[in-house]
């Protein structure tokens, strides 16, 4: 924690960020912004930090205030490298405090991320018991899927906690909010609902990280892991993307090749 | 005198399933076309909505399907190789790839969505295709009426 604070303070100090983006030292742990050196002596970060820092990236309020800092545990560092591969991160303008656990492991610019990716977390698989679950749900018939997320459909309040929560959602217009035509009902009942997840998750497939903050904002306790985990395993057994480890990797939706999968096409 | 029983219960009405079919214009619809203008005898529970490429299949366009009364949805464009396009059909590939997956944990599995490269000179397999997938419809029964993704009614 210690060591957390003296970098984060001597960034702002040698002004080389205007601003860093790390968690507060209460309860619940929000989000915190130190704009003064004096600042950083209420930063804190541990295990029961979920809110995934990257998502103000996207911000314009936090854009007119590049360069900045971001604390960043793995999945955050992933979210960090997905937007400096979908070229959303001004070159040189972002920098991680990395931390894991209760360690802090430095400051690292974009390069220096996706270095320490590779040489520390190469290995980062999702959680098996949120696999485990997937693959439950899977082994149910589809009468039984439909009444378990009709269930879990129907308690949406269509806050959109779960968009703002999301580094990969950053469009300034997003899907759910065109009206000619409407394609996705706004009101907060069954089919909407469920449009709005499904389609949610599906425009994160090949981007998103797994780092959990969709889930954990959301105020209906809604298992939308569960869908992204099954996208995440499609896409990792079917054309081997594992987002956030390449900077330079191409969108997974985007890119093709000749020799994808189509024994399903008849 | 000999009593006739007649029975006045109409007969329960057998299930005609709905089919969407999204199809790219140059490859799909002319391959029906052409099995139109063979004169071959098909199923006649498939709506066709024709767009220009596969490429521009929206997933969307699957679930507005469901939602509105679709039993099942067919997306059928060119072979590899050959679209228009150059390359909607790959990219389109990719996409139904992961979401058919999605689709799947929600409990609309391969019963309900399929897929199909018809060239248009394949108007006997476009026939082929259109029974075959009735006849698995059919099985599958009515789409499940308390799905989430359809619009109650
Ligand atoms: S955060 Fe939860 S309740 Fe809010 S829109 Fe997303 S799924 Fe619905
Ligand atoms: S969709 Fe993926 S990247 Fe976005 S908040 Fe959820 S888990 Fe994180
Ligand atoms: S034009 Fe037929 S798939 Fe592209």
């Amino acid at each position: 924690m210690k060591a957390l604070r003296e970098a984060a303070e001597k960034l702002l100090r040698e002004k080389r960020v205007s601003l860093v983006i790390g968690y507060e030292d209460r309860k619940g742990r929000p989000a915190f912004f130190a704009a003064k050196p004096e600042d950083c002596g209420r930063l804190a970060y541990d295990a029961s930090c979920r809110q995934n820092l990257a998502a103000y990236l996207g911000k314009p309020e936090i854009r007119a205030r590049l360069p900045v800092a971001v604390v960043a545990p793995p999945a955050v560092l992933r979210s960090i490298v997905v937007l400096t591969a979908e070229s959303q991160l001004p070159p040189g303008q972002v920098l991680a405090l990395a931390v894991d656990g209760d360690s802090f492991l430095g400051t690292f610019d974009a390069a220096g991320v996706a270095e320490l990716l590779r040489a520390k977390y190469s290995t980062l698989a999702p959680e098996p018991a949120l696999l485990e679950r997937v693959q439950g749900l899977l082994q149910k018939s589809p009468a039984e899927r439909a009444a378990f997320w009709e269930a879990e459909f129907s308690k949406c309040t269509r806050c959109y906690a779960c968009r703002a929560a999301c580094p990969g959602c950053y469009c300034s217009r997003c899907i759910v909010e065109k009206n000619a035509p409407q394609w996705i009902s706004t009101a907060a009942l069954g089919h909407g609902n469920y449009t709005w997840s499904v389609m949610r998750a599906f425009h994160q497939s090949g981007r998103c990280t797994l780092c959990g903050a969709c889930e954990a904002a959301c105020p209906q306790g809604l298992p939308l892991m569960l869908l992204n985990a099954v996208l995440d395993r499609e896409a990792l057994e079917e054309f081997g993307s594992r987002p956030g480890y390449d900077p330079e990797a191409k969108p997974l939706i985007g890119s093709w090749s000749a020799d994808d999968d189509h024994s399903y096409m008849r | 005198m000999m009593k006739t029983e007649t029975s006045t219960a109409p007969a329960p009405a057998a299930f005609e399933p709905r089919i969407t079919a999204f199809v790219c214009n140059w490859c799909t619809y002319a391959g029906a076309d052409l099995a139109g203008t063979s004169r071959l005898q098909y199923a006649s529970n498939m709506r066709i909505i024709k767009l220009p490429c596969t490429g521009r299949i929206d997933p969307l366009f699957v679930l507005k399907a469901f939602e509105n009364g679709a039993d099942a949805v067919l997306v059928s464009g060119c072979h590899p190789g050959d679209c228009h396009y150059t390359s909607g059909n790959y990219h389109a590939r990719r996409r139904w790839t992961l979401f058919r997956k999605l689709l799947a944990l929600t409990g609309i599995g391969d019963d309900r969505l399929f897929f199909s490269w018809v060239s248009a000179a394949e108007g006997q397999k476009f026939a082929d295709l259109v029974n075959d997938v009735t006849a698995k419809v059919r099985k599958a029964g009515p789409f499940c009426a308390v799905h989430p993704g359809r619009r109650a009614s």
